[in-house]
């Protein structure tokens, strides 16, 4: 009796392998490069994937395009800014998303991929609310991060050790920073590394001692975000005081297509540049183009 | 007395079995090529991207090289020792914390509780390996990290003792659902014939029955190890990620950073074909050999015990002379495994104060070794009970808090909408629907694929070959991938499915690459499932004239199905809660329609999960919410399946 | 009787959940000779011998109901340990149930754990016991080996010796033989001759014959109850009731 349904369950489940695979051997990619038709009536849909900091921009932006045009379904993935990079350039998705420039192997392998800047990304230095600390200096946060500092005492600040927390050593946050702060020199060794801006607070917010860097979008009351002495003056991290070019460090969200973008994404980009786009942009936590 | 008339077809010449037998056994076999041949595939596809940074760094200066910095400047440095030293460390510590728990556990489950107990702490158990690891890894980092630096007095509580508890919790269902299984299978006689020459309970327990349950233990606490050392994501949000050697090297508070974590954090963001990216992949290839050591070596094992047990029924291979267990003498035996088992209790001090409880309980437990002879067996029975009892009460309440701490946070936001409505506002409002059903298809996929394939393979290789080199390879590439972590199966899926073969991020290279994760898990519970059903039942079905497969079909197959569900249970799970194989290959974000075919991509739980978790602030009720939605339905997975397991284990008696 | 008795039941019930397996049944059972327990399939024989060490606890949903006397206490009381018991009535099972250890170890394991640790101690325990179980002459060069490696008769006569080591006053046989060939029979037949002597002997067996030949008293039970129980030569010769006489002339069964 129980025997018999096995031979069914097997001989079922093959043509289902046999059918996708036989799915896998007809054209796939339709959906992806459909001939667009700005106006037309047929539903079309792209895809945008990676950087996972520039993802909730891209979402929120997405959703708002979506509401005005009702046939265009705009889909976002994250994965990193590499996963990004590499889909834009084989082709599976139209559009990629990064937080970072393309290394030099990227270009070489992927040559005829442009880069278009949507926003940028100021970047605060948070330590744990209990924490006193005054207004610090690049150069103390360098110091920090190198493992001169280890009691924030030493810095005026509470009798505690000092936990540091960074970012990954692929993460487009830490190049940057590791560009701006500390001037390519090596961090500390006993550093705490996260994958992700959340995981980041998460650790600052719990930990007295810690000190962290996030983006802008992240700052809330669980943590407290440190001033940066500029020549001698305190500047709070702000969207403001990023785009009055007084906050020393912000870095580029970056938006790659494989050619000049054309059809759905070159509207979608041309929408993220527009003032609408640009306000949820900063509705987000970064930080608009500008002027510039 | 007359015969009755002739009921079977008149007997004529010998012939071979007919075509249907053969056609089977080419389905059969080709289950099993395909199954090699994916889990080859993969393996040349990790060298092929790692072997650049042996060439460029020097094997030598890449795999013990002391430094890992690979944006150094002026020079990057990609020494993996550290690494390899975290891996060790973190799956050494969690194999402490699990191994003893769960053979507990586990002997509590199978021969002291009572039957209605059974039923329900079992699946419960089970449960356990259905929460997603990004779940376990939160509360990690939010409720364990916290109170081990309240506890201990250190500046930050991400540390080697914190993945090691997560990956420890992470590896009891696998090591209690599988040992279970073993120490229920042994065969009541055992246990008669040593409580009829008055041994007490535990002593059968203990000498009888946990011996022969030994082999199916061993494979237990390798697949919990494999569990370990493969996870990534949960290890990853605990262990600080300090790329440093812990120093000194038992300081178990001391941050440290896994070959996995390295893979799960720097993975997505590292630019493709640069000396960092291969490195990575020499990092997987590093990890793949470790896990192929650890296996070999528990393989030589576990064979030995089963040779040392059972000689004549399984086949004695020859072991090289170095890898052979040193016999010692039972004496020295005695010692060693007193030593072994007063430092492995001592640890339950370790929470509570610290090194001096470590200690502490270390000195009551060599004072109670000590005393041992003058203790009467029935004293001992009662220690070993309260032991073993408050063992698995620990279990029991760690389930309980983890469950709770979710429960509590998520169920009030849970709501009709919620549930039907696709996210609003990047899911800090609005509900998961698209989730939901994106889940399902992805799971539906995976098991359909992995399942008929992994049972299939393991057929063939239980059933129609004797042990041989089809075997043997097979065995070992299966274990070697149940200790490849989950994100290079999503790498995988990224640079085959996606890239080459064009299937763009899809549903169905989400489905493949999760069912290929869950492979090595099918074959291998079905393959123990299909071993453990008596050789007489064949023997008394292929004498009545039945063919190979009627047999396998008829016979073999309905008492095996308890294991090959149990395997299939803990396969879903994994598959339904894991992030890293689906991040790269099928998901997105945010979807208005629902996949209208299987080259679209789809929202998935764990996924939602791990962004609101990491990427949104400010979503943290349906955070927890998707958490809740996401457990209840592997529950419900889980609910059918033991349905089906219970139902076939009471009509299986032999 | 004219002999001891060693172990007695008065009233003995039994059920395994809704089933009465044992219905009354009083018996003494004589020290140093060899009773035999026959009877169909199903009549409860195996049960009785398994309530005499209590083996019956460990199997769910079983009840019983009266007492079994051994040296004057009753085995069921709330204060009697069957751990105890159990060293001093020994059972071997119908099927041979070696360990999977070696032979040594098979023999050495019920001293070991009633706490004898001295190895030469427990190499004469071995040597002796397997001397007694006939069986020495034929492991002594192999005593490390698997105890699976051997023979039927072999195993089953290891489990003699297992059971003679820890030096009981009574030892079961739950049908001993039923698994083995004539000529190993025949050596387990021998074997109960010479147990005898200073052991009590209680035999579950199908086969008449071998009751007959082994034993010196004869129990028949049917339906769970015992039917007549008596000298063997006068059960086999003269039986006083019916059913017995039907069933050892093979008339049903």
């Amino acid at each position: 009796m129980i025997g018999k349904r096995y031979p069914a369950l097997i001989a079922v489940c093959l043509v289902v392998a046999i059918a996708l695979f036989a799915c896998g051997c007809t054209q796939p990619g339709e959906k992806t490069a459909q001939p667009t038709t700005p106006q037309g009536q047929a539903r079309e849909s792209i895809s945008l994937s990676g950087s996972t900091t520039v993802l909730p921009v891209a979402q929120a932006a997405a959703n708002a395009y979506m509401n005005t045009h009702a046939n265009a379904e705009i889909m976002v993935t994250g994965g990193g800014s590499s996963v990004g990079i590499q889909a834009a350039g084989e082709g599976t998705a139209p559009i990629g998303m990064s937080s970072r420039d393309l290394k030099a192997e990227e270009k070489a392998r992927y040559p005829d991929l442009v880069s278009t800047v949507i926003g940028n990304d100021g970047i605060a230095v948070i330590v744990h609310p209990s924490n006193t600390v005054g207004p610090l200096t690049l150069e103390q946060v360098k110091g920090i991060y190198q493992g001169k500092y280890t009691n924030w005492k030493e810095l005026g600040g509470p009798d505690t050790t000092i936990v540091l927390v960074g970012r990954d050593s692929a993460s487009g946050t830490r190049e940057f920073f590791h560009e701006k702060v500390m001037n390519k020199e090596d961090f500390a060794a006993g550093q705490l590394e996260k994958n992700s801006n959340g995981a980041v607070k998460q650790t600052v917010a719990q930990t007295p001692g810690a000190i962290g860097y996030v983006g802008l979008g992240y700052l809330d009351g669980t943590v407290r975000a440190v001033p940066i002495l500029v020549n001698g003056t305190p500047i709070e991290p702000s969207v403001r005081a990023v785009l009055d070019r007084k906050y020393p460090i912000s870095r580029p969200l970056i938006l790659v297509t494989k050619g000049e973008p054309a059809g759905l994404a070159k509207d979608f980009i041309r929408f993220l540049l527009s003032q609408e786009g640009q306000k949820i942009l900063e509705k987000e936590g970064f930080v608009p183009l500008g002027q510039a | 007395m007359t015969l009755s008339p002739r009921r079977f077809a008149k007997p004529g010449r010998l012939i071979p079995a007919g075509t249907g037998e053969t056609v089977i056994r080419v389905l059969l076999l080709s289950c099993a090529g395909l199954a090699v041949i994916t889990i080859f595939f993969i393996l040349a596809f990790l060298l092929r991207d790692g072997y650049p940074i042996f060439l460029e760094t020097g094997t030598t200066d890449f795999l013990f090289g002391t430094e890992w910095n690979p944006t150094g400047y002026p020079v990057a440095q990609f020494g993996i020792i550290p690494l390899i030293a975290g891996t060790l460390c973190v799956t050494l510590g969690a194999m402490a914390i699990a191994v003893p728990l769960g053979i507990s556990c586990a002997i509590c489950i199978a021969r002291l509780a009572p039957p209605a107990v059974r039923a329900v702490v079992k699946p419960a158990i089970e449960l356990l390996a259905g929460i997603p690891s990004v779940v376990y890894g939160f509360f990690g980092l939010i409720v364990l990290t916290d109170w081990i630096r309240a506890t201990f007095g250190v500046p930050s509580g991400e540390s080697w003792l914190a993945g090691s508890i997560i990956l420890g919790i992470m590896a009891l269902p696998t090591i209690i659902s599988v040992s279970e299984d073993a120490i229920s299978c042994v065969p009541r006689e055992f246990a008669e014939g040593s409580l009829a020459l008055g041994a007490t309970h535990w002593q059968t327990i203990a000498r009888v029955i946990v011996p022969g349950a030994l082999p199916g233990i061993s494979a237990a606490v390798i697949l919990g190890m494999g569990r370990a050392i493969g996870e990534t994501m949960a290890v990853l949000m605990v262990t600080g990620n300090a790329a440093i050697i812990p120093s000194p090297l038992w300081n178990v508070l001391s941050p440290v950073r896994t070959l996995t974590g390295t893979l799960g954090i720097e993975m997505g963001e590292v630019a493709a074909g640069t000396m960092h990216y291969h490195a990575l992949f020499g990092v997987a290839v590093v990890l793949l050999a470790i896990t192929l050591v650890v296996n070999l070596a528990a393989t030589t094992i576990i064979g030995r015990l089963r040779e040392q047990y059972a000689p004549g029924k399984m086949l004695g291979r020859a072991v090289p002379g170095i890898l052979r267990v040193p016999r010692l003498s039972p004496g020295v035996r005695e010692w060693a495994q007193k030593v072994l088992l007063v430092a492995i209790l001592s640890l339950i001090g370790l929470p509570f104060a610290g090194i001096a409880g470590y200690c502490g309980c270390a000195f009551l437990f060599s004072l109670a070794a000590l005393s041992w002879r003058r203790v009467t067996p029935r004293t001992t029975q009662k220690i070993a009970f309260f032991l073993i009892s408050a063992a698995t009460a620990a279990v029991l309440l760690i389930l309980a808090v983890i469950l709770s701490d979710i429960l509590v946070k998520g169920l009030p936001a849970l709501s009709i909408e919620f549930l039907t409505e696709p996210p609003r506002d990047l899911g800090r409002s609005g509900g998961i629907f698209p989730a939901i059903v994106g889940t399902l298809y992805l799971v539906a996929g995976a098991i359909g694929l992995a399942l008929p394939l992994g049972i299939g393979a393991a057929i063939y290789l239980s059933e129609y070959r004797t042990e041989g080199r089809l075997t043997k390879i097979v065995r070992t590439g299966t274990e070697l991938l149940n200790g490849t972590p989950s994100i290079v199966f999503g790498l995988f899926g990224f640079a085959f499915l996606v890239l080459f073969l064009k299937f763009g991020v899809s549903l169905i290279a989400g489905q493949i690459t999760l069912g290929l994760m869950i492979l090595p898990t099918v074959i291998r519970t079905t393959e123990e499932a299909l071993k453990g059903v008596p050789v007489s039942l064949r023997e008394g079905s292929l004498a009545l004239g039945a063919t190979q497969w009627q047999t396998v079909s008829r016979v073999v197959i309905p008492p095996a199905v308890p294991g090959i569900v149990t395997g299939a249970i803990l396969s879903i799970g994994r598959a339904a809660g894991e992030t890293a194989p689906i991040l790269f290959t099928a998901v997105v974000f945010s979807q208005r329609f629902l996949p209208d075919s299987p080259f679209s991509p789809v929202m998935a739980l764990p996924y939602h999960l791990y962004i609101l978790a990491t990427n949104i602030p400010g979503a943290g009720a349906n955070r927890y919410g998707t958490a809740v939605v996401l457990l209840l339905l592997v529950i419900l997975f889980y609910a059918v399946a033991i349905g089906i397991r219970t139902h076939y284990q009471k009509n299986t008696h032999w | 009787m004219s002999h001891d008795t060693i172990i007695a039941t008065e009233g003995l019930n039994l059920w395994y959940g809704d089933t009465r397996a044992l219905a009354d049944v009083s018996i003494q059972v004589p020290d140093r000779k060899v009773t035999a327990l026959i009877g169909p399939s199903g009549c409860g024989k195996s049960t009785l011998i398994r309530c005499f060490n209590r083996m019956n606890d460990i199997l769910p949903g079983c009840r019983i109901e009266g007492k079994v006397i051994f040296h004057g206490e009753n085995i069921y009381d709330n204060g009697a340990d069957p751990v105890s018991l159990r060293r001093r009535i020994g059972m071997v099972f119908q099927k041979p149930n070696p360990f999977p250890k070696s032979i040594y170890e098979n023999v050495a394991y019920g001293p070991r754990i009633h706490g004898i640790r001295d190895r030469r101690i427990l190499d004469s325990i071995v040597e002796e016991s397997l001397r007694r179980a006939a069986l020495w002459d034929e492991v002594r060069d192999r005593l490390s080996r698997s105890a699976t490696s051997l023979s039927g008769g072999q195993q089953q006569r290891l489990c003699i010796a297992r059971t003679l080591a820890v030096e009981p006053e009574v030892i079961l046989m739950d049908e001993p033989c039923s698994a083995l060939d004539p000529i190993a029979t025949a050596k387990v037949e021998g074997l109960i001759d010479e147990l005898k002597k200073q052991y009590c002997v209680i035999i579950v067996t199908h086969n008449m014959q071998q009751a007959a030949r082994v034993s010196d008293y004869t129990g028949f039970m049917y339906l769970g109850r015992l039917i007549e129980f008596g000298g063997t030569t006068q059960i086999f010769e003269s039986p006083r009731d019916e059913l017995t006489e039907n069933y050892i002339t093979g008339r049903f069964g």
